[in-house]
Order: C-alpha cells, then structure tokens, then sequence
C-alpha cells in the first residue's frame, strides 16, 4: 500500500511540468538539488543548514542554530554533469549527544525522560544526489544515501522520541543504518513563487520499526534578492514502537536569507 | 504522451487516498466530546459465566498503571518516568494475580495503560483480560496524547475499565470539568477526568448499570467538587428511571468527618516544604482536603456507600485505600463503592494486603441483585 503510493506520487512529480525560466529556480532554490551555492555566496534558514560555496565544486553546509546542540558539518561535491544529469554528492558528521543529553530532562520540554543518559553518538551521512532538468521551470532531483552512527555506548531502545519527523532521523542513534532515498520536483510559477513536492522514505536496516515515509509539499515565496518565505506540509508515514503505523500531517515554515 | 491527461487521471487516483489519509492523521493531544463511546475489549476464548443466586461481588481498584510502588515521578517524590517492560509485567502479573484471588463479578480499574510510553507500550487491559475470567471490558481514555512534550512522558492513553465476564451493553464515556486552574497548554497535553458507563444483564435479574470515575488527584480549586456534581447527577438520572445501579472509582476525596484532612508532610518530597512562611504554595497540590471536607455529603446521603459513615468514623485506618509513600501504611481513603439499592451486609472489604501492588488498595462488595 505505502509503495503504491510512492510510486504514484514518484509519477505525479515526473509529469509536474510547468513554463517558466530555470535560471531563477535555482538562483532562488538550490538547496536539495544536485547545484552548489555559488563561490563566496551563503544562504541559511532558521531549518534549512546554512550552506557556502567554497567554488564550484564544493559547497559547506551546518545548521547555524543548532550548532551548539548538534554540532555538524558537511560538504556537498560537485561531480558535474552527465548527459543533462547534473551529479553530486553530500557527505557530512553531526554529534547529536548534546542535543539528546538537553532535552533528556524533567518538565516541559522533556522530550526524552531525565533518567537516560546519552554517550558519544557520531551520526556519519553520505549521500548522492542527481538533478536534471525536466521542463524550461521545474527540475527533478534523486537522491540516495546511508546514514549511520559510531557510538560509546547503546542508547536505551526506550530513550527514543516516537513521532514523525523525529523518529525516522533517529533512529540509527539506536539501531542500523538507515537508508534514505528520495525524490522531488520543484519548479517556479512566475518569478517570485516557487513549489516544491517531494517523497522520502527511511529504511532503516533492523528487524521492526524500519521504515517510514514522508510527502512534502512547499510553497516559496521570494521576497526580495535575499529574503525568501517557505510554507508547506510534511505528511509522515512510519511504524513506530508502539506497533500502530501512523499516518501524521505536519506543517512547515521557514525564513531563508543570504547574499545578493 | 498527453501528459495534462495523465495527471488528471493520477489526480483522480490519488485523492480517495488523501481523503483517507487525512481522515486517519490524529491531532497531538487527544480532546473529548461531552459523551462518546467507550472502546469495547472481548475475549477472543470466552469463559462461562457465573450463574449469581442473589449477588455480584464488586470491585474497584486504582492499579498505577502496573508499576507497583516503583518511584514515578508523577506521584511518588521518584525521578523515573518511563518503565520498561521487564519492570511492568511483573507489576500487571501481581494485579493478575490479585484479581484472580479476590474474583470479583465486575471490576473497575482506573489508571490503567494502553500502549503508553511510559509503560513499555503494553497494552495493559488486554493484558488482563487475557489473564482473567473477564469476557469484556469497556475503556475509555482518560489522558491520550501522541506525544506529551514533558518530563519525558511521550505517548500516553491512560484510562479507565469496566471488567465484566457478561456483555456490558452501551458502554460511554462522560466527560467531567476540565480543571480551571491550568495554564491552557499544561491543559491541553493533560489528563481529562470521565467517568465509563456500561450496563450488564444477568439472566433472570434486572440490568445493573455501571458507572466507574477518576475524579481529579490535584486540582487545587473546585474543579473535583464539580466532579462529585457530575457524578451525582448521572446517579440520580439512573435512581430516577428506577435503576439500580453499581457506581464507584478513585473519587480522590476523603469521607466526611475524617480525622485527618491535610497530608502536605506525608506527600512531601525531599527539598519542598510547606506550611513554613513563604511557602509558595502553602499546601502541596491534591494533599490538603481540608477545604473539601464536605464535598462527598451529598453523594453519601442520597445513596449507601459499601462501608457505611457511621462504621468509617468508628475505625477510619481500618479503610484507609491510598498512601503515596511506599515506606509508609495506608493514610486515607480515596477509592468507593455506591448504590442506590443494597450491599450484602458485612460484604464491603478494603482489601489493605495488596500494599505492594499499587499506591491504592482495592475495595470489594457484594451488590444485591434485584430479581426481574
């Protein structure tokens, strides 16, 4: 049932084809493409990690308002492009401890309970991602990774955060290696408005609780050279521990700003 | 390829979809309609039931969700939050076991778990249904959440249970007053008291309505006397269609005339302190009954509980039902059993032996059956 409805939405997103110019798209947009930000430009968000463009076959990327919780770094690579399929691949290592030990804790906010205790978690991601044009406005991109984390100790099965969102992003700090791939096409309508409508799935590589899937769907809007709004919704799909597969629609916003 | 075409036809396809989709997605606190229906459990073997001359032993019991006298944070100065369920079977085994012991007809549980964080997601009332004679239950929600962002707690659904080896027929839940003195959020995320109504009929006597409640433990205003006022009135509507009713539960209340009524220094955890000048607050929350001495009166004069007033005030410990502290003895009495007919003399039991199987001691009575 659920990889029928991956497929379907996969094919919904391959025939989302509309008329505009590309160039604005990833000027505006580039973030989960195979492009890189460009040399000495930056753009960040309140979510989306901020990301800068060493030349243009590297970009770095971390989440500046995490950082101190989780700190992480990443790099995306360029491996340029193959008959129209521009390639790259993302590669990064975050330490979600600190994250895990802070909101481990009595009232609210408590999103873990205070009696757990989290050792060193060094979460390691590699990813390939490719993007090609599929319309004079909207592009197509794939993407396909692992995940995994060294740890000093186990966590407790019981210590984890058991909703969407949360739940399939950490579950390797548990068990396995989780297994990501995805697909989205974004595309813009007009030179100010932009979507994006993308499916993910987690496989994660243990015995239960092993695979959830999201549907996402935004709307941007560019406000200004720098300033961009992104509203949408996230629909989740995943087994958790309680043994009763949900379904949970989530929304989202955020506030993207950068160079000029 | 037409492909306007194709997305109109995936379009087509795909919304019966969404719509069952959005109609499964679940809003993260769970909020309660006035009145709605209970949750029915049966048996997938059943066992005969028993075949009463003339009575029914009744019995209700406030079992913890299944952790025994283990520390909880909530209510017992502990710092855990979460049990896992090496730590709760055997919790629910001596409930079980307790259960099969006493062999009450109808038994009425409250805080009792299904698949809540904090108790390995167990599903508790399957559980013992499993392990009993009961045939059916009925349960409705008390506290359902997706996730409580507090302390830890996570997902919670804890609620209240009519056991019954009978079918129970129109089985409810009541939604009593939300308390008035939480911040709305605290609110939202919280448990919502209720009572679970069924009826159960036994060949050749008249039907016997149910009704179990959990008034609220630590509501600090008047919030449990609206309860109480609730409660009555389902009675009453019950005694006025000229029923005969078993009604009881975790009233969190003392009876009238009690000798003690405020229990600050029993329940206090170490670094708090009360009744000292400044304290703020001056009484630990759900521990000073003082102000609601009377707040039961008008359930005891319109209806005979199973333990009368008269033989309470002449031994009060002898039914004390409830401690929080795992060191100490019975302190006070919370749990009750009412009807609007009879009790089999000298029938009513507090059951003061089962000490370490939770923080409330369960009470039985045998519940004269009114012939057809």
């Amino acid at each position: 049932m659920i990889r029928k409805l991956i497929i379907i939405l996969s094919i919904v997103f391959f025939a989302d084809m509309l008329h505009a110019q590309d160039e604005p798209l990833l000027k505006k947009w580039s973030y989960n493409t195979a492009s890189l930000m460009p040399a000495r430009k930056w753009e960040s968000g309140l979510f989306q990690p901020f990301r800068y463009g060493i030349n243009q076959k590297m970009e770095i990327f971390t989440n500046v308002l995490m950082l101190p919780f989780i700190p992480e770094a990443g790099a995306k690579l360029s491996w340029g492009t193959k008959n129209d399929f521009a390639i790259a691949s993302e590669h990064s290592l975050s330490v979600p401890t600190p994250f895990l030990n802070m909101i481990s804790r009595k009232g609210i906010g408590g999103l873990i309970s205070p009696e757990y205790d989290f050792s060193f978690i060094l979460s390691v991601s590699n990813s390939i991602i490719v993007s090609r044009k599929i319309a004079s406005s909207a592009m197509i991109t794939a993407n396909g990774g692992y995940v995994f984390a060294l740890r000093g100790k186990k966590p407790d099965p019981q210590s984890s955060i058991d909703m969407p969102l949360f739940y399939p992003r950490m579950a390797h700090y548990y068990e396995g290696t989780s297994i990501r791939l995805g697909t989205a096409v974004k595309g813009s309508i007009g030179s100010r408005w932009f979507y994006e409508e993308g499916v993910k799935a987690f496989l994660i590589t243990r015995s239960e609780n092993n695979f959830f899937f999201e549907n996402t769907g935004t709307i941007m809007w560019a406000g200004g050279k720098s300033l961009r709004i992104r509203g949408g919704y996230i629909l989740a799909y995943g087994k958790y521990p309680y043994l009763t597969p949900k379904w949970q629609m989530w929304p989202t916003l955020d506030l993207v700003f950068g160079s000029k | 390829m037409n492909i306007p075409f194709i997305r109109k036809v995936i379009f087509l396809l795909i919304l019966p979809l969404f719509f069952a989709v959005f109609n499964s997605c679940e809003p993260l606190a769970t909020s309660f309609e006035d009145v709605e229906d209970a949750i029915m459990y049966t048996k997938s073997e059943k066992v005969a039931p028993p075949l009463p001359d003339s009575t029914i032993k009744v019995m209700t019991w406030n079992i913890r969700f299944g952790i025994g006298r283990q520390p909880w944070f909530g209510d017992a100065c502990g710092n855990n939050t979460v049990f896992t369920k090496g730590e709760v079977i055997p919790g629910l085994d001596n409930i079980v076991a307790r259960i099969n012991e006493v062999k009450p007809d109808i038994l009425f549980l409250q805080e009792c778990d299904v698949k809540s964080n904090r108790t390995a997601y167990i599903d508790e009332l399957q559980y013992i249904l499993d392990r009993t004679y009961f045939n059916y239950a009925a349960y409705v929600s008390e506290w359902k959440s997706e996730y409580i962002p507090s302390d830890g707690l996570g997902r919670m659904d804890m609620g209240l249970v009519i056991l019954s080896p009978w079918p129970i027929t129109d089985a409810k839940r009541i939604n009593l007053a939300t308390r008035g003195d939480q911040a709305g959020i605290v609110n939202y995320f919280y448990l919502h008291s209720c009572i679970v109504t069924g009826s159960i009929k036994i060949p050749g006597f008249k039907e016997v309505p149910l009704l179990n409640m959990h008034a609220s433990a630590f509501a600090t205003d008047d919030t449990k006397k609206k309860h109480y006022e609730e409660f009555k009135a389902e009675l009453d509507k019950l005694d006025a269609a000229g029923n005969y009713f078993v009604a009881g539960g975790d009233f969190n209340e003392l009876p009238p005339g009690s000798d003690s009524t405020d229990f600050c220094y029993e329940d206090m955890c170490p670094g708090e302190s009360f009744h000292q000048p400044g304290d703020d607050p001056q009484h630990k929350a759900g521990s000073d009954y003082t102000p609601e001495k009377d707040w039961l009166v008008p359930i005891y004069t319109a209806y005979k509980c199973a333990f009368t007033l008269a033989d309470y005030q002449l031994n009060q410990s002898a039914y004390f039902t409830h401690t929080t502290q795992p060191e100490q003895t019975w302190d006070r009495t919370l749990d009750y059993l009412f009807t609007n007919h009879r009790w089999r003399a000298g029938s009513a039991k507090t059951h003061q032996e089962f000490f370490s199987e939770s923080d409330h001691a369960p009470v039985s009575a045998e519940f004269v059956l009114v012939k057809e």
